[in-house]
């Protein structure tokens, strides 16, 4: 129970129990949920509901990439609103002021991000539990700092505006209801999940989650914790570092408020409210968490408190989280039927 | 002579805010396990209690223990709401800092909207400045670099010469252990963030005195004692004490030849390299435990 117990990192998962889902029936069932939601314009004519559900697909690559690391690879990574926040100003200073085209910019600050998840790897290779979380949680704030006190370039608390933002060759994306912007959202989403997939299921995939349910196990079959932590962090920085990047341009602005606790604590519940190590959980809570979040918008400042509330119930009533749930109903759904 | 008198005063100053909040840090993980992400939101509480109490037409010598002790049932009362309830969950340390962190938000947003926005301050310890080796400085200051080790050392000697101080060292050291022998563990968790909660008051009770007073006052001081653990171990109650005091003249170092920028960054980078060295913290022994 106390601190002896750091060693094992376990935000374990009911995901691999017996009978993995075939890919053809995951991949069947990943196309019908991409299918629904690029039909959802059509129900969605609105531009402030479609801008409800672009915030939702990049808190979804946000969090869903933070599962990787944080999930799967049992790493307890703090500082991954961090490597988003990067991804935002890399972005805005590339394209203000280097004036990178945005498209480029935008890998480019999924590059960038990558540069610094290895970065700050290096410091926790060979830390356990507690360390991590404070050690990411310091590179975060170090981050911050950074960008403060760098106020020529950054600037500092003020931040930067007027960014210029994505182009679809000559469509206007301005005055379309955020169409454009909502399929490019989603692209990204479907990118960032097809991606994070494919790496859980690869053998790389399953030596991290290896690494992370029993560590001397698999280092004595020959998995190496330095590489293959490296390997997590850096994966799950690519598409958080080009969420950030499409934030900037989608909101043409940036601040550090990116770096704050309470973004940090929403994407974070995102995770732990879907069911870490799931990946599509985190995707699922994305939808529902900002969905609610939006629907109490004229609760003022009582929605943050709101929203606490609601984070610590689900925590204490539902550990599992919500793909946990989903799958003691699917269960309780097929043994009826049988 | 100046730069030598302003560095070792701000070193102490704040070396003994920072062993204050690391402290309680180090308490709570020690004995549970877990990491207390709203402590830097208690610690703000506590000086808004101090300050609602003092504006109310309290003396500040009875407004100031009376927040203390109020925040120290708001320390147990977060214990038995966010955290005792999670023990034994397999991923019991994530969780929590999810859950401290919920309520620290939820705190945060709630003093907001009960007191506002706007920036208050609580009477000094000691009102007036003098003049210390050619540096001005205020008495208030100065109460707080004397108080502080008193208080650490009463700590101190309740952890050690006490049934219950060594109560909650047998729980720290070995839980079911001391379940066995007839402890009532779940009591002593209460203890435990009482006692860290109280000490969080009392830091936000001695920078309300000379600062003013946001919701979000605690974020800084948090950060600068999760550092502080980090690098004097985290467990152990000895090792943030002197760390703190060590990151407080390391801070007054830099502040004062690098420029305020540079301090955090520094920080950080000194923080990296003792991690590297020696990844449980420069003074901690190999062995777990409260001393």
């Amino acid at each position: 129970m106390s601190a002896v117990e750091t060693s094992a990192p376990t935000a374990s998962a009911p995901a691999r129990a017996p009978g993995r889902t075939p890919w053809m029936t995951e991949l069947a069932g990943a196309l019908v949920g991409l299918l629904v939601l690029a039909l959802l314009p059509l129900v969605v004519g609105d531009a402030y509901g479609r801008h409800v559900l672009i915030m939702v697909f990049i808190y979804a690559v946000v969090a869903s990439n933070w599962d990787l690391s944080l999930g799967y690879g049992g790493v307890f990574n703090f500082g991954h609103l961090a490597l988003f926040g990067i991804g935002v100003y890399a972005y805005s200073l590339l394209t203000k002021l280097a004036m990178m085209d945005p498209w480029v910019a935008l890998v480019a600050s999924g590059v960038i991000a990558v540069v610094a998840a290895v970065v700050v790897t290096i410091p926790i290779l060979r830390l356990k539990g507690i360390y991590i979380i404070l050690v990411t949680f310091g590179f975060a704030q170090l981050v911050m700092q950074i960008i403060l006190s760098q106020s020529d370039y950054t600037g500092g608390t003020q931040g930067i505006v007027r960014i210029p933002g994505l182009y679809w060759f000559d469509h206007n994306m301005v005055r379309d209801a955020k169409f454009a912007y909502f399929y490019i959202a989603l692209a990204m989403l479907a990118l960032s999940t097809l991606f994070l997939r494919i790496f859980v299921r690869s053998r790389t995939g399953k030596s991290i989650v290896a690494l992370r349910d029993n560590e001397e196990y698999a280092v004595s079959r020959g998995v190496s914790l330095v590489r293959q932590r490296m390997i997590t962090l850096a994966a799950s920085a690519f598409f958080t570092g080009i969420a950030g990047a499409f934030y900037a341009a989608y909101q043409r602005n940036a601040s550090v408020e990116v770096f704050g606790m309470s973004l940090a604590t929403i994407v974070l519940s995102m995770v732990l409210l879907g069911g870490t190590g799931t990946i599509y959980g985190a995707i699922i809570a994305s939808f529902v968490l900002t969905v609610f979040a939006e629907s109490m918008a004229d609760f003022g400042a009582w929605r943050p408190m709101i929203t606490a509330v609601l984070i610590i119930v689900v925590m204490l009533v539902y550990p599992g989280g919500i793909v946990g749930m989903l799958k003691a109903l699917w269960g309780l759904a097929t043994r009826r039927r049988a | 002579m100046n730069a030598i008198a302003d560095i070792l005063f701000g070193g102490l100053f704040q070396g003994s805010l920072y062993a204050m909040m690391a402290v309680g840090l180090a308490l709570v993980w020690t004995t549970i396990g877990v990491f207390n992400f709203s402590h830097g939101v208690l610690m703000m509480l506590g000086a808004y209690f101090a300050w609602q109490l003092v504006d109310w037409g309290l003396p500040p010598a009875l407004a100031f223990p009376l927040a203390v002790l109020l925040m120290a049932g708001a320390g147990w009362l977060l214990q038995a709401t966010v955290v005792r309830p999670l023990i034994g969950r397999a991923n019991l340390v994530l969780v929590v800092v999810i859950t401290t962190l919920a309520a620290g938000s939820l705190v945060e947003n709630g003093v907001l909207e009960l007191w506002g926005p706007r920036s208050k301050q609580i009477p000094p310890l000691i009102a007036g400045n003098a003049m210390l080796g050619g540096v001005g400085v205020s008495l208030h200051q100065i109460a707080i670099i004397v108080v502080t080790p008193i208080i650490l050392l009463a700590l101190w000697l309740f952890l050690n010469r006490t049934r219950l101080g060594l109560a909650l060292r047998a729980v720290a050291q070995n839980e079911d252990a001391a379940r066995l022998v007839g402890l009532n563990v779940t009591m002593l968790y209460g203890l435990a963030f009482a006692i860290a909660a109280a000490l969080a008051a009392l830091a936000g009770i001695f920078l309300g005195g000379y600062r003013f007073m946001t919701p979000v006052m605690g974020a800084d001081p948090l950060l600068k004692a999760l550092i502080v653990v980090v690098f004097g171990g985290i467990s152990s109650i000895s090792g943030p004490i002197f760390a703190a005091y060590l990151i407080g003249f390391f801070e007054a170092i830099c502040s004062y030849y690098f420029g305020l920028y540079w301090t955090p960054a520094l920080l950080f980078g000194a923080l990296i390299l003792t991690l590297m060295i020696k990844p449980e913290g420069i003074f901690a022994s190999r062995s777990r435990g409260l001393a």
